[in-house]
């Protein structure tokens, strides 16, 4: 059985068809690329895959079950954990803040009433915290506030905030986006090195091609809304169709 | 139809007003990202000054001159040079409660100046008030609306031939759609945007001097609902839509009047519900139009272009000093406690008990603003419910007043329920703006029923009592006020230390993000207005059962803004901000009323002012003040030669 299985979805934004038909699986534990040039349709996939937008036709399982009628919240805690192609940071909270509060809605301690007589804090919970800090290289600014760090900060901590809460499938939207070589290298090396400890399966929006090489197994191509190319990354990249999407008409 | 007309002409000299104020909201919103409460002020301020100039025997052409002309562009040109210009792209907290702050201060200040007194029979700009010209459907049209309608035409007139025809009117057009954009095709967008401040400030002191003669006396509440019923006439043109907005203003004030003709005339139905309207209409536009929302939601047309703001102050730490700050406050509360219960006089003791109820309610401002980001300005009014639920329950069914404090909280909660459900789909100043209007209907219907808050003539509270204990004297009242606002605040620190609080800052930050990560924002808002709204509840029965009685007056929604920027100013992060911001409001009130009467003004003068400093020192007041003393100490510590 798949991890997760998109079939037919499509989606129209007034008159433009932004997804056509898409149909793309995951499997568990496996790393897949989404690429396309802007406006394929990428971003409006993952809001169908995580809830954000409905769409109009088609359905998405996850490990078997039907989740396209539930809310964003309900498929998070399902295990589809997400980064966002422009940051969304919790403002006026720091990197540890971040991640301990992603622990705590993961382990459903959200109940008012246990607030109220003290039994919301947890020991685990620091733990947990503390090691991920540090496998993601962010100890040194986990106390500062979130608007003073960087763009490469934001995204290490967008992603700590997703994989804290041991996600089955990751959606990446454009993790290098904003980030220099040298950032984006270490950003995929950290990619890597999460993937090989903890299997996650991902799911990644990616202009870069030399990230999208070091971390994915297979690619699907989108553009205009339709799927045109996927398999094995460099036997797609090499497909005419997709250099044509990608770079125009080359004779 | 005769009867329809007859019902529909007498509202189009509102509808006018209405129209001319929607219209410059439109115009400032739009080039200026800043939605200018203080508009309904600056009306205000034109008409009592031109009531002064008449009084004092001018001709009405110069009092129009002075009061239209010259004082309401000055007094726009002021607020955007010294203030608005700078926080264009604040968050919409800063942005709303700087001209929340205005729009309290600039009629107190007027006020001081020219003196409280009753204004009766405000002067028509042109045609005498009284005499009749012509009859239309059985109407007599007399001076007041005749002139009223021919103005506001005239005046509609030309500035489209302005905007259409003239250099700077394209230029004014242009900023409208994108002032970044005027300012790349090489324009001095600085100028154009003083130009539509001078004309949209000349609007709003049109609309003031219009306005005026059509009420009996000359009264500042008059003008904010005003403002809320030129809020709806914009919302009518998504905010967007100079025409748009200017027949919506139209079309409210005739069905306002249509409504008055119709609805059974006596019932508390056509007098709360004609005035109300507006605001009903507004809280559906925000609910119902799908544009107006993403708009709003998105906060400010000049998101995007502008830098963000600077980070927020954290809190200070690392100095080696909390130990001794906490030793402080801690030392600080309990000669308090002390002082009330031993040598403070029976009236101080009264003031300083209001200030312990003040402060729960504003508590619900902390949870709600400070800690979730949810811009609420009816809390006020929740503080009415529960201390009208609390009354009606101990005057008429003879239950236990402490029970009634209780019961008055759940109510509230309820209501907190009601209100959520628009909070689930707004955010920032649609929500803002939708809890105004609610509180709004509150006064005008809500409250004014025999069996809620018995309109003018108010309910009666008595003090409670527990089993053998009495809590009649003034004394005994303070600690059972003192014991409830600490069981408040320590409600209030546990949710902020628990998941929940941890919850709720995630939802400030981005809800679009808290969502990702599987948090329930519909339960989250549900039970973070339930819980607000009750804090408010149990804080106005406490304040009911020490006055005595209470009436819709002692939680009008005007107070639900001067709660809202007195919180803020003080400190709307932690709960003792909202502990201070209590005890300033009652002492700072007692201490001005030793003041000639008319200097009772300048309280909400202060606050007004001080809502500014909130733009600057998001903290809060007294916590910025406290930093800079720890740092002094701490500058002292590290180099004693240098300070001494």
């Amino acid at each position: 059985m798949a991890l997760v299985e998109a079939c037919g979805i499509s989606k129209r934004f007034g008159g433009i068809v932004a997804l056509d038909d898409v149909s793309i699986v995951v499997e568990k534990g496996e790393a897949v690329g989404l690429v396309g040039p802007n406006g394929a349709g990428k971003t409006a996939l993952f809001d169908c895959l995580n809830g954000v937008r409905h769409f109009d036709s088609g359905e998405v399982r996850f490990e078997g079950r039907r989740i396209d009628r539930l809310p964003v919240y309900q498929r998070a805690r399902l295990g589809i954990g997400r980064t966002f192609q422009r940051l969304e940071l919790f403002a006026g909270m720091s990197p540890r803040e971040h991640l301990m509060v992603a622990e705590r809605v993961h382990r459903a301690d959200g109940r008012l009433w246990k607030d109220l007589i003290g039994r919301g804090r947890a020991r685990a919970t620091v733990a947990r915290v503390e090691e991920l800090l540090v496998e993601l290289g962010l100890e040194e600014v986990a106390d500062h506030p979130i608007e003073t760090l960087s763009q490469g900060h934001g995204r290490l901590v967008e992603l700590g905030r997703a994989l804290i809460q041991d996600p089955l499938l990751l959606l990446l939207d454009e993790p290098a986006s904003g980030l220099d070589t040298r950032e984006t290298a270490a950003f995929a090396t950290i990619l890597l090195e999460v993937r090989a400890r903890r299997r996650t399966a991902m799911l990644v929006v990616e202009h870069d091609l030399d990230l999208v090489r070091r971390v994915v197994e297979r690619i699907y191509v989108l553009d205009f809304g339709k799927l045109i190319a996927s398999g094995r990354v460099d036997d797609v990249l090499a497909e005419p169709v997709v250099r044509r999407a990608y770079l125009g008409d080359v004779t | 139809m005769t009867q329809f007309l007859s019902y529909a002409i007498p509202g189009l000299p509102y509808g006018c007003v209405f129209a001319l104020m929607a219209v410059g909201l439109v115009l400032t919103y739009q080039t200026s990202g800043v939605f200018n409460l203080a508009y309904g002020a600056q009306a205000y301020a034109s008409a009592l000054i031109f009531y002064v100039c008449v009084n004092a025997g001018w001709p009405s052409w110069a009092g129009f001159l002075v009061a239209v002309a010259v004082v309401a562009p000055l007094l726009g040109l002021a607020m955007d040079r010294f203030l608005y210009r700078f926080i264009r792209s604040a968050p919409v907290l800063v942005k709303l409660v700087s001209a929340l702050g205005m729009l309290i201060a600039i009629p107190s200040a007027l006020q001081l100046i020219f003196g409280n007194q009753q204004r009766l029979a405000p002067p028509s700009l042109w045609l005498p008030p009284s005499s009749v010209y012509f009859h239309v459907a059985g109407d007599a049209i007399n001076g007041t609306e005749l002139s009223t309608v021919i103005v506001t035409l005239a005046v509609v007139l030309l500035a489209s031939l302005m905007s259409h025809f003239t250099q700077i009117g394209l230029r004014m057009r242009a900023m409208a759609e994108s002032p970044r954009m005027v300012q790349l095709a090489g324009i001095n967008s600085e100028l154009v945007g003083i130009a539509i401040w001078v004309l949209s400030s000349f609007l709003a002191g049109l609309a003031g001097v219009l306005l005026a003669p059509l009420f009996a006396d000359l009264q500042a509440l008059n003008f904010t609902d005003l403002l809320v019923a030129a809020i709806a006439a914009s919302a009518l043109g998504s905010l967007t839509s100079l025409p748009l907005a200017f027949w919506g203003g139209i079309g409210l004030g005739v069905v306002q009047e249509l409504l008055g003709g119709y609805l059974p005339s006596g019932s508390v139905l056509s007098s709360g519900l004609r005035p109300a309207l507006p605001f009903a209409v507004l809280i559906v536009l925000l609910l119902a139009l799908p544009g107006l929302r993403e708009r709003w939601f998105h906060d400010d047309p000049l998101a995007g272009c502008d830098p963000p703001p600077p980070p927020m102050a954290t809190t200070i730490g690392g100095y080696g000093l909390e130990g001794f700050l906490r030793a402080g406050s801690w030392t600080l509360l309990a000669v308090f406690f002390v002082s009330c219960l031993t040598w403070v006089p029976g009236n101080w003791t009264f003031t300083l008990t209001q200030g312990l109820a003040y402060s729960i309610v504003f508590l619900s401002i902390v949870l709600l603003t400070g800690m979730s980001g949810q811009i609420s300005l009816c809390q006020a009014s929740f503080a009415g419910i529960g201390a009208f639920t609390c009354a009606q329950l101990a005057s008429h069914f003879g239950v236990s007043v402490l029970v009634g404090i209780v019961a008055g909280g759940a109510v509230a909660a309820l209501v907190g329920v009601v209100v959520a459900l628009p909070a689930l789909r707004l955010g920032g100043l649609a929500l803002a703006l939708a809890t105004l209007a609610f509180g709004l209907l509150a006064d005008n219907v809500g409250f004014q029923f025999a069996w809620s808050g018995n309109g003018n003539s108010g309910v009666n509270i008595p003090r409670p009592q527990l089993g053998s204990i009495n809590f009649t004297s003034g004394k005994a009242f303070f600690v059972l006020a003192f014991v409830a606002l600490v069981v408040c605040s320590a409600v209030v620190l546990a949710i902020r230390k628990g998941t929940t609080g941890r919850e709720l800052a995630a939802m400030r930050g981005s809800e679009l993000a808290a969502a990702s990560i599987g948090t329930n924002l519909v339960k989250l808002k549900i039970t973070v207005f339930a819980v607000a709204a009750a804090l408010a509840g149990v804080g106005g029965a406490l304040y009911g059962s020490l006055q005595g009685t209470v009436s819709p007056d002692d939680f009008n929604s005007l107070l639900s803004l001067v709660f809202m920027v007195v919180v803020v100013t003080t400190g709307v992060y932690t709960v003792e901000g909202a502990i201070q911001a209590g005890m300033a409001y009652v002492i700072l009130y007692q201490v001005l009323d030793y003041l000639p009467s008319q200097w009772r003004n300048l309280f909400p003068i202060l606050f007004g002012l001080g809502a500014i400093t909130y733009a600057l020192h998001p903290e809060g007041v007294v916590e910025w003040q406290r930093r800079r003393v720890v740092e002094i100490v701490v500058d002292w510590r590290k180099h004693p030669e240098a300070v001494g």
